[in-house]
């Protein structure tokens, strides 16, 4: 098993990034290097797709705090979409889900970067 | 025998009388439940006349009924329908079809049954549920009925149910006795399937067929294109373990006392056949015998055979089958011949030359016993059904009818073989368990992609050797060359590439399609051999290829079509070894056959001498144990999230609790992986199934949980442990010199309190 990249999309408005597998220290790590250049380089908007996640463990989700905590220095945007019902429980549960909006599906969560924009 | 109305067969299904069969129901469960994400398949499921088909299906839609209440819509509504009816016209059937599926909706809608079998009325009441498109059906079906449009009013009936339902249900169709289908008037054989074609192939509306003559189901299917779209369940007798059970239901509501080794026998002679043992058992009780031993069970069956029930079962089956006297006698000489003498015979030919007619009166009994059930055909290859108590009666009734020889001396005949037929069986059982294994396993690989080092020893071994299970299966994982398995559509002991042709014999044939696409490129043959020697010989690999060779040869395959396959269980002959690699035969020992298992969800049926408890039974006054080592390395802590997984799978817990418990497991490894002294570098991991919780121990050596020393404590910010809290029902830290021991409960109540996982409520006691 190994994560060597961390599949991205640009879409209008944000940059998808797709959370594919297990989100473990090593995925997160990958995508918080990806979430750090994109902001460097100027982007703001940032949607996580977790449709094809699998497994999240503790220090994944801390990540993703980290994560959030950087875009919001930044004064970015950030959502979730495709979770599934434990995903979005375990969010919950660490309080994350209060900083991020969630949607069900991709083209939702892009329609929301597109009228707050 | 059959009930006049389906939902009178509804109403005299008692399902705490039903036993055994959890590994048929769960895959059933799986494949009905699959529809509300349109990836539900079809099923159909075949055997022997009377086996328990309807039960399992009667069975199957009572646990439908019973989801728990949480269960996300739309939740399936089990239709069950049976052809057997007497009602041979076109309008006839589809009347009867729209209000038997009216009745049934309504009464699943949570309404009292109607008061009478008015469509009209029915419909009304559908109405006030917000499912209107109902009247426009049965006025399309009125039109077509008075226009006497037998076909139409078919369609519009058939179709009816597809268009209701929307979020609050989707239907799942149960069709029982299926093959009566072909006997509509005036509509051609397999019209039906047509109809339900195309909601067959868009995965909504699963659909389980059932019926004792595949042969023709299945031609119909493969003339719709739709073969490959099913999979193929054959129903025989009970598992021992589970037709004991219902010998002590019946004993027990009898007043039936026999002595507990003679119960297991006596349940195999009859073949773990449900409804045998109830014949017997009421013979038992009419009789007000004793049965104290070996011998009184042989006479009173010898009994039952010749004058009493088990006679008058198969002797009413056979008048009504065959109604015309001479064709009767035939049909009876000839299935003595090959049920009874076990005459070899694997051909249409063959057995119209054996039945000695003409060719004309020769088929029609043929095709009569295929419609009964007592004759399969496969491919160009046919079938007898394989049934310890019909050839008894078949032999009483050869000898009374064409010998002349009295009941009595039949009876002290049945008596006497019986008793000297007894020992000499157990070598061979071990190796009917293992192709058993196989088959089942050949059954569930579904266009599945394995790593090929699983199918070749040599280099297995090469690589794993002296390897724990665990890390044998981190590495599968990495093995970059995968094979891809058929879509196996039937396994049977020999094939004979045409008619009249020679027979090619192995342990198993299994004809599959890769792809799932139904058509001759894709066409697989595995030809497979199962070996219990001590040591694999080189001459039997030899022997193996010869066979192979020369079917490849008749049966024109490409090489890889034909897949050569021999597992073994002792040691093997470097030779062989050598042999099996130059004409590539996957050569697969039993410890590979278990990694493969596990791959499927599957345990082992029996291994006499391994570390594991019975895994089969479902959790009932005992609790399951498994246990699992983990070598501390990355990602490991999937592989315990992985056998959680298995392991909740007996309980039938519903998703969302086996996520959390996969979750609360992937935290407790990692404090361990963290905390742990490290010096043996494993967690020790147990899962125990009880009927009412799943507790999971989680051990390392170190001390205890610890908060912020490491890099890795830094970022996880101890979320750890309070996921685990929120995530299970109870948890329990115990440190000591040994290490930390966390312990986890999931309370099971939330799920299905009344199943057992297949046993029905074990809380009932049988009255």
């Amino acid at each position: 098993m190994s994560y060597l990249n961390v599949r991205t999309r640009q879409a209008e408005g944000a940059l998808v990034v797709y959370i594919d597998g297990y989100l473990n220290s090593l995925l997160g790590e990958e995508v918080e290097r990806v979430v750090q250049e994109t902001l460097d380089s100027g982007m703001r908007n940032f949607l996580l797709n977790f449709e094809g996640t699998r497994l999240i463990n503790s220090i994944g989700i801390s990540i993703v705090i980290d994560i959030v905590e950087k875009i919001m220095e930044r004064n970015g945007m950030l959502a979730f979409c495709a979770l599934s019902r434990i995903n979005r429980e375990l969010f919950q549960i660490t309080g994350v889900a209060r900083y991020v909006r969630v949607f069900e599906r991709e083209e939702e969560a892009l329609g929301y970067f597109g009228t707050s924009a | 025998m059959r009930l006049i109305w389906n939902q009178g067969a509804g109403f005299s299904f008692r399902p705490e009388e039903f036993h055994g069969r959890a590994e048929e129901l769960s895959t059933l469960l799986r494949v009905c439940q699959e529809g509300r994400s349109g990836v539900g398949a079809s099923v159909m499921i075949y055997g022997p006349p009377n086996v328990g088909k309807t039960s399992l299906l009667l069975k199957l839609k009572h646990d439908l009924q019973s989801l728990p209440e949480g269960t996300a819509s739309p939740r399936p509504f089990p239709f069950y329908f049976s052809f057997s009816k007497i009602l041979s016209h076109p309008l006839a059937l589809s009347q009867h079809f729209l209000q038997e599926f009216l009745w049934q909706v309504l009464i699943f809608l949570g309404d009292s049954p109607p008061a009478a079998f008015d469509a009209e009325a029915m419909c009304e009441r559908l109405g006030s549920y917000g499912l209107t498109d109902c009247r426009e059906f049965l006025l399309a079906h009125r039109s077509f009925s008075e226009r006497g449009d037998g076909l139409s009013a078919l369609v519009s009936a058939v179709s009816f149910p597809f268009t209701t339902g929307r979020d609050v249900f989707y239907p799942v169709f149960l069709f029982d006795d299926f093959q009566y289908t072909s006997k509509l008037q005036g509509i051609p054989d397999g019209a039906i399937l047509s109809i339900l074609r195309p909601y067959i192939k868009s995965g909504h509306f699963p659909m389980v067929i059932s019926g004792s003559s595949p042969g023709h189901v299945t031609s119909s299917l493969k003339r719709e294109g739709l073969f490959g779209t099913f999979q193929l369940v054959e129903i025989g007798g009970l598992s021992p373990a589970a037709s004991e059970t219902l010998w002590a239901s019946l004993f027990e509501r009898r007043k039936i006392r026999m002595p507990v080794p003679i119960q297991a026998r006596a349940a195999a002679r009859l073949g773990h056949v449900p409804i045998y043992l109830r014949m017997f058992a009421e013979e038992v009780s009419f009789r007000s015998a004793e049965v104290a031993d070996e011998i009184g069970f042989e006479n009173l069956y010898a009994l039952s055979i010749t004058e009493g029930q088990l006679n008058r079962y198969w002797r009413e089956f056979f008048e009504n089958s065959f109604p015309d006297r001479l064709d009767r006698a035939r049909a009876v000489k000839f299935l003595k011949r090959v049920v009874c003498d076990r005459f070899p015979l694997d051909t249409f030919e063959g057995a119209l030359s054996l039945l000695g007619t003409s060719s004309e009166d020769g088929g029609r009994i043929l095709s009569a016993l295929e419609f009964k059930g007592l004759v399969k055909s496969d491919f160009e290859q046919i079938r007898f059904a394989d049934d310890p108590v019909l050839a008894d009666f078949l032999y009483w009734a050869f000898e009374r009818g064409v010998a002349g020889t009295s009941s009595s001396q039949v009876a002290a005949a049945l008596v006497q073989a019986k008793l000297s037929r007894a020992a000499s069986e157990p070598a061979e059982a071990e190796r009917g368990k293992w192709i058993a294994t196989a088959k089942e396993l050949m059954r569930r690989w579904d266009c599945r992609e394995v790593p090929l080092l699983l199918f070749r020893f040599g280099g297995f071994r090469e690589r794993f050797v002296g390897k724990g299970l665990l890390e044998v299966v981190i590495g599968m994982e990495k093995e970059p060359q995968k094979i891809r398995l058929p879509k196996i559509s039937s396994v049977s002991t020999g094939y004979r590439t045409r008619r009249g042709g020679p027979r090619f014999d192995f342990d198993m044939v299994a004809y599959g399609f890769l792809d799932a696409e139904f058509s001759e490129e894709n066409l697989v043959i595995w030809a497979v051999d199962v070996s219990t020697e001590k040591t694999l010989a080189a001459m039997a690999v030899e022997h193996f290829e010869n066979r192979c060779r020369l079917l490849c040869l008749e049966k024109g395959l490409h090489a890889p079509q034909l897949r050569k396959w021999i597992l073994f269980e002792g040691g093997i002959d470097p030779a062989a070894l050598e042999l099996a690699a130059r004409y590539d035969i996957f050569l697969t020992h039993r410890s590979q056959m278990r990694i493969f298992l596990n791959l499927f969800g599957m345990e082992e049926i029996d291994l006499q001498a391994e570390d594991r408890k019975p895994a089969e039974a479902p959790p009932g006054a005992e609790p399951l144990e498994f246990e699992l080592v983990l070598p501390m390395k990355a990602d490991t802590e999937v592989v315990a999230a992985r056998v959680a997984e298995e392991v909740a799978s007996y309980a039938s817990l519903d998703k969302d609790a086996v996520d959390r418990i996969k979750m609360a497991l992937i935290e407790a490894c990692i404090n361990a992986f963290e905390h742990s002294g490290a010096e043996s570098g494993k967690v020790r991991l147990r899962y125990v199934l009880s009927p009412e919780k799943i507790e999971l121990f989680v051990q390392d050596e170190g001390k205890g949980f610890r908060g912020g020393r490491t890099e890795e404590s830094r970022r996880n910010r101890g979320w750890g442990l309070k996921l685990i809290r929120e995530l299970v029902d109870d948890v329990e830290i115990m440190t000591g010199d040994k290490g930390t021991i966390v312990r986890m409960v999931k309370y099971l109540d939330s799920g299905m309190e009344k199943e057992g996982a297949g046993s029905p409520g074990p809380e009932e006691s049988p009255r």
